[in-house]
């Protein structure tokens, strides 16, 4: 208990209901970042949690069919009231409906429905229902009936051996995949990229040739090579048809819940289980399943399905360029501002104007990098190393390298003025006692200063890179895109493509919400993302401010 | 005792020994000058941003320039009656009174080639006019012969360098024309399908009028036969004599002046031609006689000027909601000394060369400005414009072709075209209105910055409205009212608060609440009364409890308590809206004449603005999740760095809490808070996605907190991906950038200069 404040000495203090007043606003804040961070939590990881699947039988007489059949099965997604504007309301009961999520989009048409609830008969979780996912239309809800090979009896569901049989033959379909996407990828996409070479060479002989230069000798042996690299092509083509006859061979044969049979090769499918008979630790295994392959995989079926790891990639590798573009740009500003500079009205000034811009929009940066670093920088590099190629730009056009500068130059004003907090920081002594050592002023300043404001300089560049992580505005300008499956970083010279464009996991959520064909089937997705990008910037946040109290402790004590 | 031995004397130390390493001093000399010169390089390359964007939008605001190319005689000295150009502008040709075209080579001076478009020597053309977007000639003789020419230009390529060569085919037009009898005017309108050709003739003195519908039918194997699909005699419906006649391009509209200086306006629909409007433009002015009359492009503005040299420009336009579109006049533009001599419209944009003697002038009409004029040595007769806007070819009187060098990038804009109110072609008053990209040939781009504006005002209010309160009361309480712990927790969350990324405020704005919140309006608005209320009656209650109980809880965690009333209050808001729907926003639907208790309907029948699902008020809230933590944080700096010493005094003189805080503490904090408010406007101003995410983008003036907007920075993100480099487009776009940049810049300058001063302040206090 504290000492007795004026407030417990008089029965009742003026104003006291108003005290109470305040307290809303700080309820209100709480209880809005709290929400949010819950609401995102929760439906981010529902989107990996396997829900059980429900099979509804409709009643006989009243209700709408679903493709001439009463019963139709899949997962709850939400139960709402229906909106009866009417003053007269029915009654209560009839009031509700429920949106499922059907799957079999190639043969529905529609992955989600609505059902109202008086419509239902009965509702129950049948048992062997299996949730398959595809390569496209998203999944399948169906029971197994048998497994189709050609040439052999095919295998019935009721089989011991069938399920492992099943998962059998998706790991061979799985493996062959990887083989013609290595086929396809790599080893086609390195012939293509040697054929795009001669392609270019070719042209600049041509510009030769027409200059007047006998180029004859060098241009048959570039037809020669090229040749060569068809029928190689040729070569891997074929082998690449073969691959994909493959995947199509073994056939699936399932029931929809609908009544209706269907088909589906094996070498489409990716994964599955059998959502009503799992556990409560197996389906937490199948949650670990789809939140690993969320965070590898590469988006599928217009980013509605699959994982996001090119865009934590991009995401990555643009902060990290960002950082290394950022860091000596703030550090070198701070330490002539706060180290250098006569401290006068127009370093005031300066300080002023530098604090100011980390307020202005970063659209406008984004603008500024649209402007200057693409057109202006990029167009200038083009005419100068890349002329074969235009009017295609290389880099006149928005790219890694450009977003990343143009966001380093919206941080830049962050990362400034917490290193100039941090020195400033540095006790006035402390330099003093470097210098009565006989240390000359960078040498103070490299051994003493800078080691010492090292943690408040890296709590602004943990601040930069969480803002810069983030925002989307100013890439949408400069060289972000939707999908972008190659990685900015691979394997192929020169290792890193600066002006390759990227993934973001931010524009990766305002394009799933916004930009995609089918957003109730996306809304999954883009809350996952949204989660892990939230993550990633708060871990980030709190990090630096866990070292700034630290720093703040520090300095308390006066260690000096 | 032996001597002592004295100890060997030291060596005197050597003066090297206290040098300091040549390699620091380089070290040292080095990077102080690397840092000095880098970190001003840098700081000016920050501040460079500015400069650039300026740089980038200076241009729009220049006027055209024209340079002289060359100076071309005409060939002989026949008199020459129209003036037209290619594309490229190196072969202009003009049309002589004998009904041939000279064709003037600008790249081979000297090389004329004549064109004879009668096979007779000894016709004379009284009637002709030349439209340069379809490049064709229509001629009418004193016989009574009427003729379309289409001329080309087809471009040779042939020893090594490129050459235009004329191609110039006519076509006889049906015999509409009485033969013997001079043509006065002629015209001609194709819509594709649609042909309508108009006439004047003279007949002893009095003038008949006539026009024809043609139509074509379009087959699989190209254009088909041409028929007369009807004839018109209007000859009864016109007065007197005609000056001018015009059938515009989609052929339904014929338009004559009268000698008399009137104006009629026949409309086609179908197969009937119906007098529409008759106006005199220049009714007002001491000569009313109509000196020009022609189409600016699209042909829905026409161009008239009188005698006085009065230039005017009247529009098709519904005048009120309903009813038929009819000319009404639009714009002015500065009187020509005399009657306009010349008149050239472009093929590009709205813009048109005029002028009378020596004078020449370059207008826009769409801004109503001059953009360029000059004064030569010598009266000028005819102008011509090509169709890359590039070129300006002039032939004076003493038969000299003259070509100039048009640059003149960004005609359609202004001030006026970025903040005033402009009159566009088909609006029937002056607007503020942004529409920068449209479907046809002929539209304008509608640049105004007005909407955009207001919008970002409309956004950063509503923000305000929410997040003002809430930040200031949250900063309030916890600098002054909860004990020290609690800030501990409360400033690290607000500061992730600040960070969180703004797309996922947008994306949840718009797809998790906005449809959430669009039935449930009744409820917010209950919540919005309910909450402040609860927490005041529970204050009241509070403070009305017997002291022993109060004791209990420490001063300063009231908000715990408050946090589940709270949340029921809130609870029940939301259950009790649609009872409150039902209670009060009833409204009977016009559909279905059911009465409905629907807040959608509700709101547009009772105040007449729409109700959109992505409004205002959800941006306004999410925007919250943007600003809130912003002024919470320097609103909270500015209280809780008042000074201790005023706290006490006001405490030990026996002032409540409230009274304390209310009265001491906020005055003195003022200024911060301040400029905590002006910091988080700049934040509202600027934000991006959950504008561009949570509003329709729809470029409005209304403060409807129900309907969407469009900010000046969703705007750029809208738009700039897609503007053409260096186009109008791209720099207004530069433009609102700017706008944005300096506001933001401003406003976060008077905030921290305000923060300094509250600064030196509390040092004296």
């Amino acid at each position: 208990m504290q000492g007795r404040g004026p407030w417990q000495e008089r029965v009742r203090a003026p104003g006291e209901p108003w005290v109470w007043f305040t307290a809303v606003g700080l309820t209100v804040g709480l209880v809005m970042i709290l929400g949010l961070l819950g609401l995102v939590l929760v439906q981010g990881l529902k989107a990996f949690w396997p829900r059980r699947v429900v099979e509804i039988t409709l009643k006989a007489d009243t209700s709408p069919q679903f493709r001439g059949s009463r019963v139709l099965a899949g997962e709850r997604v939400l139960e709402r009231r229906k909106r009866h504007p009417a003053v007269e309301v029915a009654g209560p009961s009839e009031d509700r409906e429920w949106q499922l999520f059907l799957g079999n989009k190639d043969v529905y048409g529609q992955a989600f429905r609505f059902v109202d609830v008086a419509d239902v008969e009965r509702v129950r979780m049948p048992s062997g229902l299996l949730r398959l996912e595809r390569t496209e239309y998203g999944p399948l809800l169906a029971y197994p009936v048998a497994l189709e090979s050609p040439g052999a009896e095919p295998l019935p569901a009721e089989h011991p051996a069938f399920l492992a049989t099943l998962q059998q033959r998706i790991e061979e379909a799985h493996q062959r995949r990887g083989e013609i996407r290595r086929l396809e990828k790599k080893e086609i996409g390195e012939l293509n990229r040697q054929l795009e070479k001669l392609h270019w060479r070719l042209r600049a002989l041509e510009r030769r040739q027409a200059g007047g230069g006998d180029v004859s000798a060098e241009l048959a042996g570039i037809r020669q090579r090229q040749r060569e690299l068809e029928a190689a092509y040729e070569t891997l083509a074929a082998r690449a048809r073969e691959l994909r006859a493959a995947q199509e061979r073994d056939r699936l044969v399932c029931r929809l819940p609908t009544g209706e049979e269907h088909r589906v090769p094996v070498g489409r499918l990716l994964s599955f289980y059998a959502p009503n008979d799992l556990g409560w630790f197996g389906r937490l295994q199948v949650f670990a399943t789809r939140l690993r392959e969320f965070l590898t995989q590469e988006p599928r079926e217009a980013n509605t399905e699959g994982g996001i790891f090119p865009a934590i990639f991009g995401t990555f590798v643009m902060t990290v360029l960002m950082s290394l573009a950022v860091t000596p740009l703030g550090v070198v500003a701070a330490l002539y501002l706060r180290e250098y500079a006569r401290q006068g009205w127009l370093t005031r000034a300066v300080r002023i104007a530098v604090n100011n811009l980390a307020g202005v929009p970063s659209i406008v940066f984004g603008v500024f990098g649209l402007g200057f670093f693409v057109y202006v920088l990029g167009g200038q590099v083009d005419r100068l190393f890349f002329a074969e190629r235009l009017p295609t730009p290389t880099f006149g056009t928005g790219g890694l390298l450009w977003a990343s500068l143009t966001l380093a130059l919206m941080t830049v004003p962050v990362v400034i003025v917490a290193t100039e907090e941090a020195l400033a920081a540095v006790p006035r002594s402390t330099r003093e006692g470097s210098l009565a050592c006989g240390a000359s002023q960078w040498q103070t300043i490299q051994r003493v200063v800078l080691p010492a404001a090292a943690p408040g300089i890296l709590t602004g560049l943990i601040l930069a890179m969480a803002r810069g992580a983030g925002e989307v505005a100013p890439l949408m300008l400069v060289g972000v895109v939707k999908l972008a499956p190659e990685l900015p970083i691979n394997t192929t010279f020169p290792y890193v493509h600066l002006d390759q464009k990227f993934m973001h996991l931010g524009f990766h959520i305002y394009d799933l919400g916004f930009q995609s064909p089918d957003s109730d089937a996306a809304q999954p997705m883009v809350f996952a993302t949204t989660l892990f990008l939230l993550a990633l910037v708060v871990v980030l946040n709190l990090t630096a401010i866990g070292l700034r109290n630290h720093l703040r402790r520090k300095y308390a004590s006066g260690a000096f | 005792m032996p001597e002592a031995v004295l100890p060997p004397p030291t060596r005197a130390p050597l003066p090297q020994r206290y040098e300091t390493a040549r390699s620091t001093l380089w070290w040292d000399r080095f990077m102080n000058r690397f840092i000095t010169v880098g970190g001003v390089a840098i700081i000016t390359v920050v501040l460079g941003i500015f400069v650039f964007i300026l740089w980038q939008v200076l241009p729009l605001f220049r006027g055209a320039t024209v340079q002289t190319l060359q100076v071309v005689p005409a060939s002989d000295t026949a008199e020459y009656l129209a003036l037209g150009l290619d594309e490229y502008g190196e072969m202009p040709f003009l049309l002589d009174r004998r009904g041939r075209l000279h064709f003037v080579e600008l790249n081979r001076p000297g090389q004329h080639r004549v064109h004879p478009l009668f096979p007779e020597d000894n016709v004379e053309v009284t009637a002709w006019r030349y439209h340069p977007g379809r490049q064709e000639l229509l001629c009418g003789t004193r016989d009574g012969r009427l003729e379309r020419i289409e001329i080309r230009y087809r471009t040779v390529h042939g020893g090594g360098e490129r050459r235009l060569d004329p191609d110039v085919q006519v076509q006889l037009l049906p015999a509409l024309a009485r033969p013997g009898h001079p043509v006065r005017a002629v015209d001609y309108g194709d819509s594709g399908t649609d042909k309508l050709v108009a006439l004047a003739q003279e007949v002893e003195g009095r003038f008949e009028v006539r026009a024809a519908l043609l139509t074509q039918t379009r087959g699989l194997l190209g254009a088909g036969q041409v028929r007369v699909e009807a004839t018109f005699d209007l000859t009864d419906q016109v007065p007197g004599r005609l000056t001018h006649l015009l059938v515009n391009r989609m052929a339904d509209a014929i338009l004559m002046a009268t000698a008399e200086g009137e104006i009629l306006y026949f409309h086609r629909e179908g197969r009937a031609l119906r007098l529409r409007q008759r106006f005199r433009p220049f009714k007002d002015c001491l000569r009313t006689e109509i000196v020009l009359m022609d189409f600016l492009l699209g042909d829905v503005t026409l161009v008239l000027g009188n005698a006085e040299g009065r230039v005017r420009l009247y529009s098709l336009f519904r005048p009120g909601a309903e009813g038929d579109r009819v000319f009404g006049r639009t714009k002015q533009f500065p009187d020509l000394a005399g009657p306009p001599a010349f008149y050239c419209a472009s093929q590009r944009n709205k813009a048109f060369v005029i002028g009378q003697g020596a004078e020449v002038r370059l207008c826009y009409a769409t801004t109503e400005k001059v953009r360029w004029h000059t004064d030569l040595e010598v009266p000028v007769q005819l102008a011509a414009l090509n169709s890359k806007y590039d070129r300006l070819v002039l032939l004076d009187a003493q038969q000299n072709l003259r070509v100039y060098r048009l640059e003149d990038p960004h005609p359609e804009a202004s001030w006026r075209a970025f903040f005033g109110r402009v009159w566009y072609e088909g609006a029937d008053r002056p607007r503020f209105e942004w529409q920068s990209t449209g479907g046809s040939d002929a539209f304008e781009p509608k640049l105004s910055m007005v909407p955009l504006m207001v919008g970002t005002l409309k956004g950063t209010f509503y923000a305000m409205l929410f997040a003002v309160p809430v930040a200031l009361l949250a900063a309030l309480y916890v600098s002054q009212f909860a004990p020290p712990e609690f800030r501990g927790v409360v400033k690290p969350t607000m500061e992730v608060m600040a960070s969180l990324p703004s797309v996922v405020l947008g994306f949840l704005g718009a797809l998790w609440l906005a449809p959430r919140l669009e039935t449930r309006v009744p409820s917010v608005l209950l919540i919005l009364v309910l909450v402040p209320l609860a927490a005041l009656a529970m204050g009241a209650l509070w403070s009305r409890l017997p002291v022993v109980w109060r004791a209990r809880v420490r001063p300063g965690y009231e908000f715990l308590a408050l946090v589940p009333v709270l949340g029921l209050v809130g609870l029940a808001g939301w259950m009790w809206g649609p009872v409150l729907e039902r209670w009060l926003f009833v409204v009977t639907d016009p559909a279905t004449g059911e009465r409905v208790a629907d807040f959608r309907l509700w709101w547009p029948a009772f105040t007449g603005a729409d109700f959109q699902q992505r409004n205002s008020v959800v941006v306004g809230f999410v925007m919250g999740f943007a600003v809130i933590p912003i002024i919470f944080t320097l609103a909270e700096d500015a209280l809780s760095n008042v000074p201790a010493t005023l706290r006490s005094g006001s405490l030990a003189l026996g002032a409540s809490r409230w009274q304390t805080a209310l009265y001491i503490v906020l005055p003195t904090a003022s200024a911060g808070i301040f400029s905590a408010l002006m910091v988080g406007l700049g934040r509202a101003v600027g934000e991006t996605m959950i504008v561009v995410m949570a509003t329709g983008n729809t470029p409005i003036l209304s403060f409807n907190p129900f309907s969407g907007m469009r900010t000046l920075s969703a705007n750029l993100a809208v738009e700039l991906p897609e503007a053409p480099h260096h186009s109008t487009l791209y720099r207004t776009l530069f433009l609102g950038a700017l706008l944005l940049f300096v506001f933001t810049f401003v406003i976060n300058t008077v905030a921290e200069i305000l923060r300094q001063r509250l600064r030196d302040r509390f040092k004296t206090l």
